[in-house]
């Protein structure tokens, strides 16, 4: 449904049309999601075997995810413009994230869930490389590029295994993520099959920089041109992070005994290594990388908590983290210099940018009454509801204490400290009214986070 | 013991491609594991065409041991890697790497040990003829199929973006 529009962008050139496919693309996802009936419309499928499956959390995810990305092109739109000298490719690119998107909220088939990300990632490797002039963008795309391929080797090679190890049990093999449901519910091990889920985690928790395979994201989220770093951010990592638990939840939830230890392992090693090296960074671009795998930390939780509530954290999560960031990234870009002091009298020389920064910076440490608060609420409740793992969520907590630290230098270096913040473009009235339409998104999810919810309950 | 012909190739090639992976790695020259890989490649096709996937086999000698790989000798002969210029790397590291190596290697070993064999009807199966991938590729996973477009045409466009000559001046921060 959503295919044909993009691949007819990118002959197309400037950021008005991208804007305006975004807004019917936004518009079609709407109309779908009204029009769905209650038992969920399926798409290309053939009797036996659907390859993608629509449910009201995947279209409702779909919808929010465009309209983060519509006020990501609206935010950025000048900025896309000044990385380089192929403008139309770069929109085509983002229109193609936004496929890989659609088919990772969808997928109901692993080899749907390979080319979902495939699709995804492609286009990254090529926005962290655009910005030609400079040789740290270069390095990121190569590094990205590399340790990208790498990891979906990995996952290659877990659903290899995952697909002998369902053929053992029933004598041929399967892809669809639903035949596991069955097939891994039995009282014997499959050991086959664990060690192919155990890939997946691995090749997974990378594309979502969880920590033992998190070395790349610094470099990467460094070396990318700003606007394109929001972007890679939020909404890809937010349709990463859906992927995962689509697959864990729907497929494996069955096996949660045997995997869950680990993946808590990863949630806590995640948590520490953001949090405690975000404190020591002296770029806030750096920070924001480190802080985005702190983020990652807790839509692990997310994974964790099999049960609905873990639903409604992920799309809670991913909006109110994917709109604060994409706002404070589009403050980031008008300054001219990322350091903390670049942000330093920021207030005075323009008070609106530091105000709506402050605003985003709450959100990302969680302060009440904000988005971020209600996003680290829903996770943290899956996973109490859960009843194991009390002592991940205690540290969790612990850690969201350490990151309001490094948020916070930010505010105080904008607020407190003298000096003349640069900005290397100026900021227009749209600019300035887009940035409080974002500000009052990340307040509404704080206040009335049932608004984002309403979907389910249908 | 009764061994047809089909277990002996099977064995042969087995080691053949286990051998070969092995010199990918242990040779110390860049074009000889180049080498080593075409090899390898060629055991691996030797195994579809005892599955009886004949498309597969030769699909995989055109596109990997053709193509790839002489992109591969072209770009090690262009760079001049040929000599022994692979940097060493530091104890530490060596030893992380055999540790995590080896806990791998135990994981997949222990799930392999356990794994229960299943009889697979090795000659007789016409899965793997072109006729039957035709068919199930263009209705079963046709969607895959159709997707995949969207992948390389990114990637397409991809090339173009990083190829196309732009601006010289590089900036080093």
């Amino acid at each position: 449904m959503m295919f044909s529009g993009i691949l007819v962008n990118n002959k197309k050139s400037i950021g008005a049309i991208a804007v305006l496919l975004f807004t019917i693309l936004l518009g079609v996802n709407i109309w779908d999601m009204c029009a769905a009936p209650a038992n969920a419309p399926q798409l290309f499928l053939s009797e036996t075997c659907p390859l993608l499956r629509i449910d009201p959390y995947s279209l409702w995810f779909n919808t929010l995810m465009t309209g983060c990305s519509l006020l990501y092109l609206l935010l950025m739109n000048k900025e896309i413009q000044k990385v380089g000298a192929h403008v139309a490719e770069y929109f085509g690119l983002i229109f193609f994230i936004m496929c890989g998107l659609y088919i990772l909220s969808t997928y109901n088939n692993l080899l749907m869930l390979f080319i979902g990300i495939e699709i995804l990632s492609i286009p990254q490797y090529i926005l962290a490389g655009s910005d030609k002039r400079n040789l740290k963008s270069s390095e990121a795309a190569l590094k990205y590029f590399l340790m990208g391929s790498f990891s979906t080797g990995i996952l290659l090679m877990g659903i290899a295994l995952l697909y002998g190890g369902s053929g053992m049990a029933t004598g041929h093999g399967s892809f669809y993520i639903m035949d596991y449901v069955s097939i891994l519910h039995t009282d014997a091990l499959n050991p086959v099959a664990l060690a192919g889920i155990l890939f997946i985690m691995i090749a997974l928790g990378f594309k979502v920089s969880a920590a033992p395979m998190h070395m790349w994201t610094p470099d990467v989220y460094d070396g990318a041109p700003t606007p394109f770093t929001a972007i890679m951010a939020t909404v890809v990592k937010a349709a990463a992070f859906f992927a995962f638990l689509r697959l864990f939840q729907v497929a494996f939830n069955s096996l949660s005994a045997h995997w869950t230890l680990v993946l808590a392992v990863i949630t806590a090693a995640t948590l520490l290594v953001g949090n405690v090296t975000a404190v020591f960074q002296q770029s806030v671009k750096r920070m924001l990388a480190y802080s985005s795998i702190a983020q990652a930390g807790f839509m692990l939780f997310a994974v964790l908590a099999v049960n609905s509530t873990a639903w409604q954290g992920i799309i809670i999560y991913a909006v109110a983290y994917s709109v604060a960031t994409i706002g404070l990234f589009s403050v980031l870009v008008k300054l001219k210099d990322y350091t903390y002091d670049g942000f330093n009298g920021l207030a005075k020389t323009n008070p609106l940018l530091a105000f709506t920064a402050t605003i985003f910076l709450f959100s990302l440490a969680g302060i009440p009454l904000t988005g971020g608060f209600m996003a680290k609420y829903y996770v943290l409740l899956a996973v109490v509801q859960q009843g194991q793992l009390m002592w991940l969520v205690i540290f969790a907590l612990l850690m969201a204490a350490i990151s309001v630290y490094y948020y916070f230098r930010v505010i105080i270096a904008m607020y407190f400290k003298p000096g003349n913040a640069e900005l290397i473009s100026p900021v227009t009235d749209t600019d300035k009214f887009l940035l409080i339409v974002t500000c009052i998104i990340v307040l509404l999810i704080g206040i009335v986070p049932q608004l984002f919810l309403t979907v389910f309950k249908v | 013991m009764n061994y047809n012909i089909h277990d002996i190739l099977f064995w042969g090639l087995s080691a053949m491609a286990v051998g070969c992976a092995l010199g990918v790695i242990l040779s110390r020259n860049p074009v000889n594991s180049v080498m080593f890989l075409i090899l390898t490649f060629f055991a691996i096709s030797g195994h579809y065409l005892l599955m009886n996937a004949q498309f597969l086999a030769v699909v995989n000698i055109i596109v990997y041991a053709g193509a790839i790989m002489v992109l591969f000798l072209f770009v090690i002969m262009m760079m001049n890697l040929n000599a022994d210029v692979e940097p060493q790397k530091g104890q530490l590291v060596q030893l992380a790497g055999v540790i995590s190596g080896g806990v791998l290697f135990l994981v997949i070993l222990a799930a392999i040990k356990s794994a229960s064999p299943i009889d697979v009807d090795k000659s007789a199966s016409q899965i793997g003829l072109i006729d039957n991938l035709g068919k199930v590729l263009f209705t079963k996973f046709v969607l895959p199929f159709e997707i995949s477009s969207v992948l390389f045409l990114s990637a397409m466009i991809g090339a173009i973006v990083i190829g196309k000559k732009e601006d010289t001046h590089v900036i080093n921060k």
